[in-house]
């Protein structure tokens, strides 16, 4: 038999298939994400102004950095920011735990209550928050009209323009959204869950809370983190809301750093230092993305130890 | 004609080499089984037959053409997965038709050998049935009918029969043989059960870590072992070792004692090596209950630890120089631990290993 | 305390809890449903009515241009978010796809630093996006055009379709495709005809997902988008703002339009998004 050469052509065209498939994902994210990211990266380190095209040519450095690091109206709105994320991301986890748990128990409906309970993963956040800026409206909301009905409240409860009422009214709108997205999981997770360790547990003589503790929740912490990936995927879409309900007003006092920017960006005209908001405010998401995925990767591997 | 010839076949995974340099022939209606345990290769080996796993080095050739650089599709070979990968969407009739319809055969061709495929493997009554709804058996069958339907130059069997109960997989080793015997094709056959290999295979090639060890007939395979290796994987209960060193023509073991070194093993054995002294549990028996009462052979006295009761045998555990070994008795006959009881030891039967290297040291 | 009226108990306890909270759920947008079908005067009157008196579909009617006051046109952005959502899904199923399968069938170098990254782009917040895409659009002239949205949506959902998917593909046995080898196709055979139609469910709820992402999306299209050529339904609703006034009847009419579409598809959807999101991020 004739000696055989192996064709090395073809073995590294095997190798490139892979990439040849990624390739379109990665093209548009690199016009849409990566080229804009790079150029955004560029004006902030420029006065660009929308209104004076000029100056988008003149390099400044870290002046907007250094000018933020010294405004106050910025921090304030970065401090909201983390406030209010993690209010929202808290209070979803717990209350999606909550109605976990209790639709795990009903026997009867509970695949209709899941589909109900996924509405709200379903609407757009501008209409969530025209939604419940219709319910906290102080003139015409159903909230007052309904606290007025029963006597709780005599006048209008200013629920959109007092400060605390104010931040109250959108993690409420926020934790409506968004709750879905971890009671579902959290619920796929409990209804997997096999039976034996439970109930070797018992035997074991946990009581129900130290079988919930030890056994039911390190079980479905790893649904929770992909809820919490997914979520932190789209902690953003929170600016939709807050630019309904209130634009960030009244005069700054439900300011999120979204709504900064997107007033420092168009209204203000103001690109380079928009930008610079912009870039903190991408790191702050991609910290909040990392920080879920390395749980999640962490806690898959946990999982795979138990099959 | 479809034998085929691996010739110096290599598979590399990254740095890690799985497959070291196998060289094999196998002959037209040929059925081969590969045996060893898991992670030697075996299926690694299958799957660069199929095309399934590039090969790093060497060739495959398929009736006499390497086919290294040919798709699965075009190297005329069938394969019966160890899960059965039967198509979940399509009914049986479709799964059976599904290669022939690919190769663009006319329907009524389709139509006419799949109702022999399944006439053949009993599958008639199933054919408008999903995978779903079948049992394990029957999607076994029809895994094969799909092998068999388009007259393939060979049948590949990656441990079909492995996720089979041990009542089923007696039964389907038998319908397998039958059907080997009616379509008469190029069979390779993988398995990590030497009853398999042993019960269908022309010939038995055992593999470990990524090496050919033996290759022969089952008889040839059973009865002269080449390495301890094949000794002991090869027949259930395995063969037991007992470790010595040879000392004036006698293999001197642990606690002194002595047996005389097996004659098949007499030229080759040098005085002062250390050796693996192989002897069947159906050659150490009481005497009286034993298989062979002539020939050379030892007596000794042993204390029974445990006796497995299996009807007309038992399986007897006890310690000869320290060493654990597996004795059978045959006959109806009751034995309790702590007995003590005189074995026969049928030494024209044993076997003799370099214990370094394995090696056989029998005279060929 | 007896464990059988415990037992009651914690039944009926259970019970009332998830009636409030259905209630929580449904109340807001069912109200706003049912403003939808009333005259403004009603909705604004004082003290409240909470019996409707009227239920007309003269809203919709209205906003859809069969009345005399023809201010927002509707029909235009119905038919932009349409035509902009179906689109993108398009596209960013194909690309899903072929990305999934890499990641779910190819072992590559670098493969977990790209799904990081993939995952990382989606992170970046749709208004400090809109920024640079805002300048590079119009230089483009990509600003107010249907093209421009749809580039942008087929890159928000690229990375979710393809978990997604990712998560689908892996569920079927490779050996099935391999299986399919033997019997003579090809790897492109392999793919359309075994795993394709194993996946099929998964990837359609894949695309529902990303349709009702495109169809949503806000912050993005209120800068991208000018006029009735391309602006959307979400960026519409925003039309029935002025600075002071509200028309409260015909933006719930307009809310009902776009929830419509969204609720249906959540109907169909719901099974397969659940499996899917377990299965590619438990199992993964």
């Amino acid at each position: 038999m004739a000696r055989y050469s192996p064709k090395r052509l073809f073995r590294n065209r095997m190798n490139l298939v892979p990439f040849l498939l990624l390739l379109p994902a990665f093209m548009v994210l690199a016009l849409v994400v990566v080229f804009p990211l790079g150029f955004s990266l560029y004006t902030s380190f420029t006065p660009y102004r929308l209104i004076r095209p000029n100056t988008l040519h003149v390099w400044i450095g870290l002046r907007n950095y250094t000018d933020l690091m010294g405004n106050g109206d910025f921090w304030a709105a970065f401090g909201r920011t983390v406030l209010f994320l993690t209010i929202a991301l808290n209070v979803e986890f717990l209350a999606g735990l909550g109605i976990a748990l209790l639709i795990s128990r009903i026997t009867w409906g509970q695949r209709t209550l899941r589909t109900i309970m996924m509405f709200p993963m379903m609407f757009s956040p501008i209409l969530v928050g025209y939604q419940f800026k219709f319910v906290f409206n102080d003139n015409i909301g159903i909230l007052n009209n309904a606290l007025q009905a029963l006597h709780l409240s005599d006048g209008a409860i200013a629920w959109l323009v007092d400060r605390n009422l104010a931040m109250f009214s959108i993690i409420f709108a926020e934790v409506w959204m968004s709750t879905s997205v971890f009671a579902i999981l959290l619920l796929a997770g409990l209804l997997s869950m096999p039976r034996d360790p439970v109930e070797a547990a018992r035997v074991d003589g946990c009581n129900p809370w130290q079988v919930f503790r030890h056994i039911t929740l390190p079980y479905i912490m790893p649904f929770a983190y992909i809820a919490m990936t997914i979520r932190s995927l789209d902690v953003a879409r929170a600016y939709d809301i807050v630019h309904v309900m209130t634009g960030g007003g009244p005069a700054g006092r439900t300011e999120l750093l979204w709504t900064l920017i997107a007033r420092t960006g168009y209204n203000n005209a103001k690109m380079g230092m928009a930008n610079a908001m912009a870039y903190i405010s991408i790191l702050l998401s991609i910290a909040f993305t990392y920080f879920f995925f390395r749980k999640l990767i962490a806690a898959r591997k946990f999982m795979r130890g138990a099959d | 004609m479809a034998e085929i010839v691996l010739n110096k076949l290599v598979k590399n995974y990254g740095r890690t080499r799985a497959v070291h340099g196998i060289d094999l022939s196998i002959a037209h209606q040929e059925f081969v089984v590969l045996v060893g345990p898991s992670g030697c290769g075996k299926s690694t080996t299958l799957r660069m037959i199929a095309g399934l796993e590039e090969i790093s080095d060497g060739t495959v050739s398929i009736g006499g053409a390497v086919v290294n650089e040919l798709p699965p599709r075009k190297r005329n070979i069938s394969m019966v997965f160890q899960n059965y990968a039967l198509y979940p969407h399509m009914n049986v009739r479709e799964n059976l038709g599904f290669g022939l319809k690919i190769a663009g055969q006319p329907a009524a061709d389709i139509a006419q050998r799949v109702d022999e495929a399944a006439e053949i493997l009993g599958l008639t009554e199933l054919l408008e049935r999903t995978p779903a709804e079948l049992s394990g058996g029957q999607r076994q069958r029809v895994a094969m009918g799909r092998a068999i339907v388009r007259k393939p130059a060979a049948f590949l069997f990656d441990e079909p029969l492995s996720n089979l109960d041990a009542k089923l997989r007696g039964q389907m080793r038998a319908e397998i043989k039958k059907l080997h015997q009616s379509v008469r094709t190029t069979v390779v056959y993988v398995t990590h059960d030497q009853i398999e290999a042993m019960t269908l295979a022309d010939r038995i090639v055992v593999m470990r870590a990524g090496r050919i060890e033996q290759v022969g007939t089952p008889m040839e395979v059973y009865n002269h072992p080449t390495s301890a290796f094949v000794a002991t994987f090869i027949g259930s209960p395995p063969m037991n070792m007992l470790p010595g060193t040879i000392s004036g023509g006698a293999v001197r073991l642990a606690d002194g004692s002595a047996l005389p070194v097996p004659e098949r093993a007499a030229d080759n054995a040098r005085e002062g090596q250390e050796v693996l002294l192989g002897i069947r549990p159906d050659d150490i028996s009481p005497v009286g209950h034993g298989l062979s009462q002539d020939g050379p052979g030892a007596e000794l006295t042993l204390t029974v630890a445990i006796a497995e009761p299996l009807g007309m045998e038992s399986l007897i555990f006890t310690r000869i120089a320290g060493q654990e070994v597996q004795a059978k008795l045959y006959g109806p006959r009751m034995v309790l631990p702590g007995e003590e009881l005189v074995f026969r030891l049928a030494l024209d039967r044993a076997h003799l290993f370099d214990a370094a290297s394995g090696a056989s040291l029998e005279a060929r | 305390m007896d464990p059988k009226l415990r037992r009651q108990l914690g039944r009926i306890v259970s019970w009332v809890l998830t009636f409030l909270l259905m209630m929580i759920i449904c109340v807001p947008g069912l109200w706003v449903v049912l403003t939808a079908f009333r005259p403004n005067a009603e909705v604004l009157a004082k003290p409240a009515v909470w019996v409707p008196q009227v239920l007309s579909l003269n809203n919709f009617a209205k906003i859809f241009g069969f009345a005399q006051e023809v201010a927002i046109p509707v029909p235009a952005y119905f038919a932009n978010s349409m035509i902009i959502a179906l689109t993108s899904t398009a596209i960013a199923l194909l690309i899903g796809m072929s990305g999934g399968y890499a990641f779910a069938r190819y072992r590559f170098r670098f493969k977990d630093g790209l799904f990081l990254g993939l995952m990382l782009s989606r992170t970046v917040p749709g208004i400090a996006l809109s920024l640079p895409l805002f300048m590079i659009w119009s230089r483009l002239g990509l600003i107010d055009t249907k093209p421009g949205l749809i580039i942008v949506y087929v890159a928000m959902n690229v990375p979710f379709t393809i978990w997604l998917i990712d998560g689908f593909f892996r569920q079927i046995p490779i050996e099935l495709s391999e299986a399919a080898m033997v019997d003579g196709c090809t790897r492109w055979q392999a793919f359309w005809r075994i795993e394709f139609p194993l996946a099929r469910s998964g990837i359609a709820s894949a695309g529902i997902f990303a349709f009702l992402t495109s169809w949503n999306e806000y912050a993005l299209a209120s800068q991208l988008t000018r006029s009735t050529y391309s602006k959307t339904l979400p960026v519409g609703l925003m039309d029935f703002t002025s600075q002071f006034t509200i028309d409260w009847a015909g933006m719930s009419a307009m809310a009902v339009i776009i929830i419509i579409p969204a609720l249906a598809l959540t109907f169909i959807v719901q099974k397969h998004l659940i499996a899917g999101l377990t299965f590619g991020g438990v199992k993964g």
